[in-house]
């Protein structure tokens, strides 16, 4: 069985964004960290366990983005990852859902995956695109939100369940091959093995220039990016910590909220 | 925006779901004239569904039929939106809308390839021929203008207000066999909730956790506030739980709990949009939190920049102080 894990690099903290009001541009500060995106370190993991219960099974893992992704892709390896694929953008620092979906497909095509594991969402953009565009472009099945799995029919197809509003669970089966997008919480990620981490050292990662594939032209533009809607006009408590915490036991005492203590 | 506009209603054990009504508005805040209703089932209740579309909205309603329709899967789905929309030229525009729920982000990525459409996805406001979303943890908004005739979008339940019912003239309905078509997808039902927690419901207030909380070791600040309060439970954002610095029963959020207590006081939670729907309906909302810029603030009825490990000791003591 082969496993396409899809994992991209995001910035540990929105803290570090810095807003350039003149050019509308959002860049990153100078103190900015980066890290796999937490729901893909859940599908990575997936993808582990499916190959410890299989035996035989193949990891690539594959990231789209700069130079800088490298290392999520070298960290996913260091989790067990057996072959890292960069899919390299240069200048361009983060390409819409759609861009990444069309250029994950084209590295992916003809590699015969039978299953492709992405993270319900990125943490950055929320979109919760990538996955099931990339299914559309395969012509793959498709479950986004998957917080059970379970290959069967001799490989053949796969049992999930995905998570629904309120935490109920629509039960279904996929023939393979299909993408499924992994909920956090399905499982625990692992830490790297010290033997993995030797061995992601000294691997080299398959480098594919972006502009070398050929895609489809953006599905959109972005016009600007704005600061948040002003929405409810709530108040900011402001003064010294005990000038704040009196000021809230107060409001609530006047709301009838907190009772009076030892009453 | 010109074209036609289709809303796609999504239906659950026979009801309509609540957010179809939000995209009513939403249509008409695109100035969309004349949006069409459209719900997909099989045959033995798609004209119940579509004549409570059209009763509801006064707008015209579009069944599609098939007995592959009986249960929802995004295969069913696109197998019978794509060869609908296939008939429209590739200039003529069209917008499709659809809630941003669990069914609605899983199917319409896929349909957005099949009918070579622009996918935009956690509408929450719309511009001068654009679209409005949400990113960065909520503390940026983009403004996006789709570059294809088509655009499929979903839109953030809760952003839109539900479009008054106007006992009008009903609309007209048109049900549309869509051939019955063989999945590879098997739908196997639905599985109840394996966490729900009464005692979250219940509660008259909620001391709820985010990540900020920083460990398992400050549980105890949490519980030290809720003791101040009578018919009170302990909350937690998603990230929480799949820390395990508490189980999943006390998850709040659109795939947790969905809690409206008098106070819900929220203690190192970002306020991202998956919690917020969860807990938005709360009557008053107090917002600790680290961060000044964090989108919680924006929700919260008072706020307090503060280190919570700090704070809550400081406010216990000054609340136990005071009598």
């Amino acid at each position: 069985m082969k496993i396409l894990v899809c994992v991209k690099q995001v910035y540990d903290s929105p803290e570090t964004l810095v807003f350039d009001e003149s050019t509308g541009q959002v860049t990153f500060g100078p103190h900015t960290v980066f890290r796999m995106n937490r729901y893909d370190e859940y599908a990575l993991e997936e993808a582990l366990r499916i190959r410890e219960r299989l035996g035989g099974a193949v990891i690539d893992a594959i990231s789209v983005g700069p130079a800088r992704a490298a290392k999520t892709i070298r960290r996913a390896m260091e989790l067990g990852a057996d072959h890292g694929i960069h899919v390299q953008t240069g200048d361009i620092d983060s390409p819409g859902a759609f861009e990444r979906a069309h250029l994950i497909a084209a590295a992916a095509r003809g590699r015969g995956y039978d299953l492709v594991l992405a993270g319900v969402m990125a943490e950055d953009d929320m979109e919760s695109q990538v996955g099931p565009l990339l299914a559309a472009v395969l012509e793959y099945g498709c479950a986004t939100g998957v917080i059970f799995e379970e290959i069967s029919g001799n490989g053949r197809e796969i049992a999930v369940e995905r998570e629904v509003e309120g935490g109920s669970r629509e039960c279904l089966t996929l023939a393979l091959p299909c993408v499924l997008t992994i909920q956090s919480g399905i499982n625990t990620p692992r830490y790297p093995a010290l033997s993995h981490v030797l061995r992601a050292r000294s691997s080299e990662l398959e480098c594919i220039a972006a502009s070398s594939l050929a895609v489809p032209p953006p599905a959109q533009s972005l016009v600007r990016i704005l600061p948040p809607a002003q929405g409810r006009k709530g108040e900011i408590i402001e003064g010294t910590a005990v000038e704040k915490a009196d000021k809230l036991i107060h409001i609530l005492r006047e709301h009838s909220l907190l009772p009076r203590q030892g009453a | 925006m010109s074209g036609r506009f289709f809303i796609i209603a999504l239906h659950e054990g026979g009801r309509i779901q609540e957010e179809t009504w939000e995209l009513v508005s939403f249509a008409r805040r695109c100035c969309a004239a004349g949006p069409v209703m459209m719900v997909l089932s099989d045959e033995g209740s798609i004209e119940r569904l579509a004549g409570e579309l059209a009763h509801r909205t006064g707008l015209d309603v579009v069944g599609l039929a098939g007995s592959h329709l009986r249960e929802y899967s995004a295969e069913a789905y696109i197998r019978t939106l794509v060869p609908f929309f296939r008939d429209a030229s590739e200039e003529e525009e069209v917008h499709i809308a659809a809630a941003h729920t669990s069914r609605g982000i899983d199917f319409v990525p896929q349909l957005s390839i099949g009918i070579d459409a622009c996918c935009i996805t956690a509408v929450e406001d719309v511009g001068e021929g654009s679209f409005i979303r949400s990113l960065h943890h909520g503390r940026f908004r983009a403004e996006v203008r789709a570059d294809r005739a088509k655009v499929v979008i979903t839109v953030l339940p809760g952003a839109f207000a539900p479009e008054d019912i106007e006992p009008g003239k009903p609309g007209r309905i048109r049900i549309v066999p869509a051939g019955d078509i063989s999945l590879s997808t098997r739908s196997r039902g639905t599985r109840a909730p394996v966490h729900a927690n009464m005692g979250l419901t219940r509660a008259e207030v909620i001391v709820s956790a985010g990540r900020g909380l920083g460990g398992s070791e400050n549980i105890r600040l949490l519980t030290m506030l809720s003791s101040l309060f009578p018919k009170s439970a302990l909350g937690a954002t998603r990230a929480v739980c799949d820390q395990g610095w508490l189980d999943y029963s006390h998850q709040i959020g659109s795939t947790g709990n969905t809690v409206s207590p008098r106070l819900y006081l929220a203690c190192g939670i970002s306020g991202a949009i998956q919690h917020l729907a969860g807990m938005r309906n709360s009557g008053m909302i107090v917002a600790i939190n680290t961060d000044p810029h964090a989108a919680i603030f924006r929700t919260a009825h008072y706020g307090i920049v503060e280190d919570l490990t700090t704070f809550i000791p400081l406010l216990v003591d000054r609340c136990l102080k005071r009598g």
